[in-house]
């Protein structure tokens, strides 16, 4: 009964706290620009506006199936993350289910864009496979070193471990240069400046949204909501001890969020080849460093 | 000019069609919520044909931010609410702002920027340039001036949201009810060969907004075009689909 109700307890909270991720990026971004930034509800007015479209236009069964797929693969991955009070699946999965399952909404949108038919969506997500590849290079050598640091792959004792010793144990202060490797590929998956060479709205029109429109874009906005909280719970999961409750996990979750949010907008756009290069040499590099370091401990 | 030109007929009344459905009181509660979300996210795509757009950086960016009412630049007609025709239209642009008007999903709004799209402005006898954009699109609103401030432009996006919040900004529906009007003017500008890949009438059909000026004279053009090239399509024609097959 408990883990039905994690089952479905666990989507929702991630939903809302994405929605406010999503609001907080925009009111970063705005506040960096000197604007107001959008109104508390935004997000809830976009979802809701798109989803209400009176025309819809689908391109398509793939089309269709590429959306749930893109929706359940991230909805699965939220299950399987433990938070505080909620463990969900987490005891039966491990860190390495997460990483797959959270490969499968990108495939899924390259299904989807696939049958769209739209030359500016498959060069988006072309680009947006090929910046995946990139980025999951350190990311895999950063998990690997977390794993063995702790000694297991479990994400519920990863947290166990980092709560019973307190900050001194936490992931950040026992390999901090895992760690500083991890944000770097983090904002690589998180797609914004300098890494968001598959959206470029001005120089292919968002790449793989262009086609999507009404409801779809809206689960686009969803999914959106869903990425921004399963990579800042991860992080915080792996490095920054998780929470005993939501009232010290948020606020950690929002700064590892903030700090890609913030750096964002001073970059320009790197381009594919140079995003792979980049992303192979530095976070790779300084993530097998803090690797080799784990293991000589 | 040949006898085949089309005359531009007088524009019938715009009126709003109340289906039954809608006098449902949950229907009711949920379409004033839908509303009420439609006017507070309005994404805006920018069809900056015109020597207004200049105006808009500021509208968008930290002088007056339009993203605090929650109007947001969008790049493709797919994703956008508003089409803001930013100034005059030559007779080649209106193919196709009509090409991406038709792409959008309704509810769609039309914005007309400058005096120029109200009644040609300074390019009023220009033999290139068209003179009023509601006669080929339905327009929900204009803005008035040569050109308009960025404070003009902000009363026009507050105008259409309250129109909006109210249920009354309902022009995309004149596209479905009175398709052949504005088929007619359009053909007038682009002579008979002119059509769209979007099937406006099925959609009408579709979702139920088929009026009496859905079909009419040019439209009947366009259906004896498209029999025509059904007719010399050979028969193992790759996109001839199942369909179209079934047609007489
Ligand atoms: S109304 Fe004036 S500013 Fe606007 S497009 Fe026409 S001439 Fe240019």
């Amino acid at each position: 009964m408990t883990l039905l109700a994690d089952l479905i307890l666990m989507p929702l909270v991630a939903f809302v706290v994405g929605l406010l991720l999503v609001l907080m990026a925009r009111r970063v971004r705005a506040k960096i620009e000197r604007r107001v930034g959008p109104p508390f509800l935004q997000p809830v007015y976009d979802i809701v506006k798109l989803y209400a479209k009176k025309t819809q236009v689908s391109h398509g069964v793939m089309h269709d199936l590429a959306i749930m797929m893109l929706l359940g693969g991230f909805i699965t991955a939220e299950i399987f993350l433990p938070v505080p009070g909620l463990d969900g699946l987490a005891e039966h999965g491990d860190l390495i289910t997460l990483v797959y399952i959270m490969m499968v909404p990108m495939l899924g949108l390259a299904l989807g864009v696939g049958s769209c038919a739209n030359p500016n969506g498959s060069i988006g997500i072309s680009r947006a496979l090929t910046a995946m590849l990139a980025y999951d290079v350190p990311y895999v050598v950063v998990i690997v070193g977390a794993c063995i640091s702790y000694g297991t792959t479990n994400l519920i004792d990863i947290v166990q471990i980092q709560q019973q010793g307190g900050p001194a144990t936490w992931g950040a202060a026992t390999m901090p240069i895992l760690a500083f490797a991890g944000l770097l590929a983090t904002h690589g998956m998180l797609g914004k400046e300098p890494f968001e060479i598959y959206i470029a709205p001005a120089e292919i029109a968002t790449g793989p949204m262009t086609e999507m429109s009404g409801k779809y874009m809206g689960a686009l906005f969803v999914m959106q909501c869903f990425q921004l909280y399963t990579v800042g719970v991860l992080y915080t999961t792996m490095f920054l001890g998780g929470g005993e409750n939501w009232l010290f996990f948020l606020p950690k979750v929002f700064a590892v969020i903030f700090i890609s949010v913030a750096v964002t907008n001073v970059y320009g756009r790197y381009k594919t080849d140079d995003v792979i290069r980049w992303m192979w040499k530095w976070p790779t590099g300084i993530a097998l460093v803090g690797l080799a370091l784990v293991m000589v401990r | 000019m040949s006898d085949t030109t089309p005359v531009i007929p007088d524009q019938p009344e715009v009126c709003r069609t109340v289906d039954a459905e809608e006098r449902g009181v949950w229907r009711r509660v949920m379409d004033r919520f839908a509303d009420h979300c439609r006017a507070r996210s309005l994404f805006v795509l920018h069809y900056c044909t015109g020597c207004g757009a200049i105006e808009l950086p500021p509208t968008i960016t930290s002088r007056f931010d339009m993203e605090r009412v929650g109007v947001s630049p969008m790049v493709t007609p797919r994703q956008a609410d508003i089409l803001l025709i930013t100034g005059y239209l030559s007779v080649k642009t209106l193919k196709r702002v009509i090409l991406s008007y038709e792409q959008m999903q309704s509810p769609k709004y039309v914005l007309g920027f400058g005096s120029c799209t109200i009644n040609g402005g300074m390019y009023w006898n220009s033999y290139a340039t068209v003179k009023r954009l509601d006669q080929y699109i339905p327009a929900d609103g204009f803005i008035a001036g040569c050109m308009p401030r960025p404070e003009a432009v902000q009363q026009v996006f507050l105008d259409l949201m309250k129109k909006i919040d109210a249920g009354q900004a309902n022009a995309w529906q004149d596209y479905y009810l009175n398709y052949d009007r504005y088929l007619g003017n359009q053909m007038a500008l682009f002579g008979e060969e002119w059509h769209t890949p979007v099937d406006v009438i099925a959609e009408a059909e579709h979702y139920g907004y088929v009026g009496d000026g859905t079909r009419g004279r040019f439209t009947e053009i366009l259906d004896r075009h498209a029999a025509y090239a059904l007719r010399d399509a050979p028969e193992d024609y790759p996109e001839r689909g199942a369909n179209e097959r079934l047609l007489p």
